[in-house]
């Protein structure tokens, strides 16, 4: 399905993706994950070259991203569906404009769009919300409604830039059951970049550890967080042990976690 | 290429193209409704009060309280002398109503515009009649002499109407405003062709006559440093009679200044003398001057006009005649009252001395045919002299040759008597005569004793004949000797009466024949003058001149001195046009020898000056002020097409330029200062602003002072790249908005329509968007 060879992306002197590789099978959900500044979120936009590579390429169902023209490139990225870490919605559209708008720029009738529209949004739980504008909506129904807008073109391949970090931790949850949603059905391949190891452990097909640039490791995340190969492995496995201990609490003389 | 294609398919390079061409026309419209605005606001007020520009021709100005009598005679003249015209009553201002007339164009002359003046003469209450006939040009500082010259000059050129003379300037009428440039700068090269050099003569070096003197230095510049042109223009010579007036004045002056007496004042007692000072003489009064008295009316008054250094002074006469001054002693007049004696007077009448001259003058010529023929006699004479001159050269010449031959002969005659010793016979017979003298004394004793006195007598005269023999021998010796002398003397008589005669004979007598031949033709001619006719006018002259009394003469020459100074013609100014390429360097020398001193200035001037009419001047203003409003409201709306429209733009371009660039260091980030001016959303901005600045000035008619046309689109682009530099802060676009759209495939040219221009700034660029975007 996607195929990363030897990925390279300066800026400046700065390396943030140093000879990245990586496969991503039919329907595989991918977590990339790693400290902060280690390259994930230039890996995943140098993929639809939101972010221009410096080298390597990208193959997409098998043609290199990087060799097209941009033309090209932009039918492309109506098969690939992109969310943001800040949501990236229209401030001046309705969620349901703003989940509309690709398909009608890519000649859809307006109706249809917004039947796919409307659908989109009862995926993510947000049909009743479909004419309040971003600015209306919370960070949680913002993200969903951009995870919406990604999921009404039915992309085969799904691109996530750390959809939950902008947002409260009452609302992650509600971003995370829909990706969960996803994954479960594998209605579209998935690679995600997170920080929330629950959905990592609970979700991802396969982990995938950066540093510097780097993969580091790579596995199923019962190997990487159990016997973590790499010291960014060894860190998320303590930090998990961590969590769990300190997850453990009392409530009411009850243990609830 | 792709730009092309970008141009033919629905892009939004397109739309941009589109934007600046409605920017420029709304702009354009905008400016040029501002300044016509402007500019027809202020010409409406400016045309209440002189009319629109063109409209009218003439105005005329009339004392408010006569202006409706002064409205109907001005109909009048216009309708009897200008049919066709109209009139309309203008302002009133500072008791002045001001009349505006339009010419039909036929009227519209050099004639009819000269003669104004007098064709609006009549008009009761009129201030003044003035031109507004535009476009038009004047010409001020044109000395007199040189206008007719530069007005033909200047109405053979291009786009002149025709010029003519406004008061003291000329006032030059175009055929159209466009004109107005090319025509100014002929006439200012027309101008600079020429100088006039101006010859100031302080006080007390003024010419006699100016106009006189003046073509003289003209004359001399031509012909000693031979100017093309060199007139005298001083004053007009050519068409205003007042400057024959003058001149004659002038020189009436002049006669008038010659034939007044010379008074010569000479202080007495040490007494001082001043300019001015007038001095009191009995005249024809009875009795001389009494102090503390005002002077009589027949005393003769003497006013000094001058202080000699030998402490003499030259005074005129104010009152009386020189011929009063028998009594020589001079009081001082003060206050009008006589005070003491302070000088004698002497004087000379020229008037008197004239008339003495004509008189004997007469004389003489009632003597003239008398002596005519008298020497008409003479002259006969003469000839008849010549006439046997010859025969008389002749005549002598014989005489010399019988002369020389007597000589000879008696030479010939008297050469044997000087070999004849006489000098031993001659002692002989004065002893013999002693002898008898001793008998003959004894013989008178003998007789005075009773003898015989017969013998006595016989014996004397033997004695007698013996001393005249002797006497004749002696004779003969002398004349031998005198035969010689004679010889000798007949020899220098013939030598020096044959040089003589060479002389004689070289004497031209046919020559002289003719000469007192065409004497005596011309003798006959003044023998036919009419002596007497000329003689009754000398003598008539000589009668008339001592009329003139020096009262008279003083006070004709105050009057004259009154008049001449009432006119234009400086006295101690002289003006000569000449051409540019003289210095007055070279002028001075001829100027000195002209004038006979060297006490004058002389400096160039410029022959005119152009001085486009106040009016004209006002409009001219107003099309700059009309230029000056639709150049800064084009570089406003320029300015507002590029905060509004196209910072969003510049914002986009500036993005998509530094998303794969990082943040220079070092020397790196002061090159990319310098470098910023290149980046493409400022050259965006230069270009924008360039391109709409121009093609707005251009459109509206925009022009700043000071700003060449070349510098509109530096203007505009410098405007360009001040916007550019602060469009992000001007117009922010969202950049995780663009990066969604670009996520969800869209064109950039989608990503504009439907991202960018909804969200930026409300412009034209939005309202021409609204057309194109899929969600409003």
């Amino acid at each position: 399905m996607l195929t990363i060879n030897n990925l390279h992306k300066r800026f400046g002197k700065v390396v943030a993706v140093a000879d990245v590789s990586l496969e991503v099978k039919q329907g595989e959900t991918v977590v990339l994950m790693g400290p902060s500044g280690c390259g994930k979120s230039t890996t995943i936009r140098t993929i639809n070259r939101l972010v221009e590579p410096d080298g390597g390429e990208v193959i997409f169902a098998g043609r290199d991203l990087t060799a097209m023209s941009s033309e090209e490139i932009r039918a492309v990225r109506k098969r690939i569906g992109f969310v943001f870490q800040q949501f990236n919605l229209i401030g001046r559209l309705t969620a349901e404009e703003n989940v509309m708008l690709g398909l009608v720029m890519d000649g859809m009738p307006k109706e249809a769009a917004r039947d796919k529209a409307l659908a989109a949004l009862t995926k993510v739980g947000l049909e009743s919300c479909r004419g309040q504008k971003p600015g209306e909506l919370s960070g949680g129904q913002q993200q969903r409604v951009g995870i919406a807008r990604a999921l009404a073109f039915e992309p085969e391949l799904m691109l996530w830039d750390e959809p939950t970090a902008s947002l409260d931790p009452i609302l992650v949850r509600e971003v995370l059951v829909v990706m969960e949603e996803l994954a479960k059905y594998r209605a579209s391949t998935m690679v995600v970049v997170t920080h929330e190891l629950p959905f990592a452990l609970h979700v991802a097909d396969r982990l995938v550890l950066m540093d510097k640039g780097r993969v580091v490791e790579e596995g199923v995340p019962d190997k990487v967080f159990v016997t973590p190969a790499s010291e960014v492995g060894q860190r998320y496995k303590e930090l998990i042990e961590y969590q769990m201990n300190t997850s453990a609490l009392t409530l009411a003389g009850r243990r609830v976690a | 290429m792709t730009f092309a294609k970008n141009m033919l398919r629905d892009s939004f390079q397109r739309d941009i193209i589109i934007l600046l061409v409605v920017s420029i026309l709304v702009g354009s419209m905008l400016a040029s409704a501002v300044s016509m605005g402007a500019n027809a606001y202020f010409s409406k007020t400016l045309a209440s009060f002189v009319g629109d520009y063109g409209e009218f021709d003439l105005i005329i100005n009339v004392r408010e309280e006569m202006k409706i009598d002064s409205a109907q005679q001005i109909q009048k003249i216009i309708n009897d002398v200008f049919p066709g015209s109209t009139m309309k009553e203008g302002p009133t201002l500072t008791g002045k109503t001001s009349f505006f007339v339009t010419l039909p164009a036929q009227y519209q002359t050099k004639q009819v515009y000269e003669d104004l003046g007098k064709t609006f003469g009549s008009i009761p209450g009129g201030a003044g009649v003035g031109v507004m006939t535009d476009p038009r040009l004047t010409i001020r500082g044109v000395p007199e002499g040189a206008k007719n010259m530069l007005m033909d000059k200047i109405m053979q050129m291009d786009g002149v109407r025709f010029a003519f003379r406004d008061g003291s300037s000329i006032g030059v009428v175009l055929q159209s405003l466009e004109k107005s440039a090319p025509v100014e700068k002929q006439i200012n090269a027309l101008l600079k062709q020429y100088q006039v050099i101006e010859i100031s003569f302080p006080v007390g070096s003024e010419p006699a006559n100016p106009i006189r003197l003046g073509e003289a230095i003209a004359g001399a510049l031509q012909q000693d440093l031979r100017l093309q042109y060199a007139q005298n223009v001083s004053v007009d010579g050519k068409n205003d009679d007042m400057t024959y007036a003058v001149s004659t004045m002038m020189e009436m002056r002049r006669f008038l200044t010659a034939y007044a007496s010379q008074v010569t004042i000479t202080p007495t007692g040490g007494a001082q003398l001043a300019k001015g000072d007038t001095l009191v003489f009995q005249g024809t009064a009875p009795a001389a001057p009494a102090a503390g008295s005002p002077p009589d009316k027949n005393n003769v008054l003497v006013q000094i006009t001058a202080i000699k250094s030998d402490g003499t002074a030259e005074g005129t006469i104010a009152q009386g005649d020189a011929s009063a001054l028998a009594n020589p002693q001079g009081y001082r007049l003060d206050k009008n009252l006589v005070a003491e004696p302070v000088a004698t007077v002497s004087y000379s009448n020229p008037r008197q001395q004239l008339a003495g001259a004509l008189d004997e003058t007469s004389k003489l010529v009632a003597e003239i045919p008398g002596f005519a023929q008298d020497a008409r006699g003479m002259s006969t004479i003469a000839m008849n002299a010549l006439e046997s001159y010859d025969s008389g050269i002749a005549a002598v010449e014989k005489t010399l040759d019988g002369v020389q031959a007597a000589g000879t002969t008696i030479q010939a005659a008297t050469s044997g008597l000087a070999t004849i010793d006489t000098s031993a016979l001659r002692a002989q017979l004065d002893t013999s005569a002693k002898g008898l003298g001793g008998l003959i004394g004894t013989l008178k004793v003998l007789k005075l004793a009773g003898g015989d006195g017969s013998s006595i007598d016989s014996l004397a005269g033997t004695q007698s004949s013996l001393v005249g023999l002797s006497s004749t021998l002696g004779a003969l010796d002398n004349v031998a000797v005198n035969a010689r002398q004679a010889k000798t003397a007949i020899d220098s008589v013939v030598s020096g009466s044959q040089s003589t005669l060479a002389t004689l004979k070289a004497f031209d007598a046919a020559g002289a024949k003719a000469s007192l031949s065409d004497m005596n033709g011309r003798l006959d001619k003044v023998q036919q003058i009419n002596a007497p006719l000329v003689a009754a006018q000398l003598q008539y002259m000589a009668a008339s001149a001592p009329n003139l009394k020096d009262e008279d003469i003083s006070h004709t020459l105050a009057i004259i001195d009154k008049f001449i100074a009432g006119q234009v013609i400086p006295g101690e100014r002289i003006q000569i046009l000449t051409t540019s390429n003289i210095s007055t360097d070279a002028v001075a020398p001829i100027v000195h020898r002209e004038a006979g001193h060297s006490n004058a200035a002389l400096y160039a001037t410029d022959m005119g000056i152009i001085e486009p009419d106040a009016r004209g001047q006002l409009y001219q203003v107003l099309h700059e002020v009309k230029a000056i409003l639709a150049g800064i409201t084009a570089m406003v709306a320029a300015s507002l097409f590029l905060v509004f429209d196209h910072t969003a733009i510049m914002a986009v371009i500036r993005r998509r330029r530094l998303a794969n660039r990082t943040k220079p260091a070092g020397w790196r980030a002061i090159a990319a200062r310098f470098a910023a001016i290149s980046a493409a959303e400022r050259l965006y901005g230069m270009a924008c602003g360039a391109v709409m600045l121009t093609a707005m000035f251009i459109f509206a008619g925009g022009g700043i002072p000071y700003l060449p046309w070349i510098g509109v689109p530096v203007v505009g682009a410098l405007l360009g790249l001040l916007v550019a530099s602060y469009a992000d802060k001007i117009s922010p676009v969202a950049g995780d908005e663009i990066m969604a759209g670009e996520a969800l495939g869209l064109s950039l040219d989608e990503v504009m329509r439907e991202i960018v221009i909804p969200a930026a700034r409300p412009g034209l660029l939005q309202k021409l968007n609204n057309r194109k975007v899929k969600f409003r």
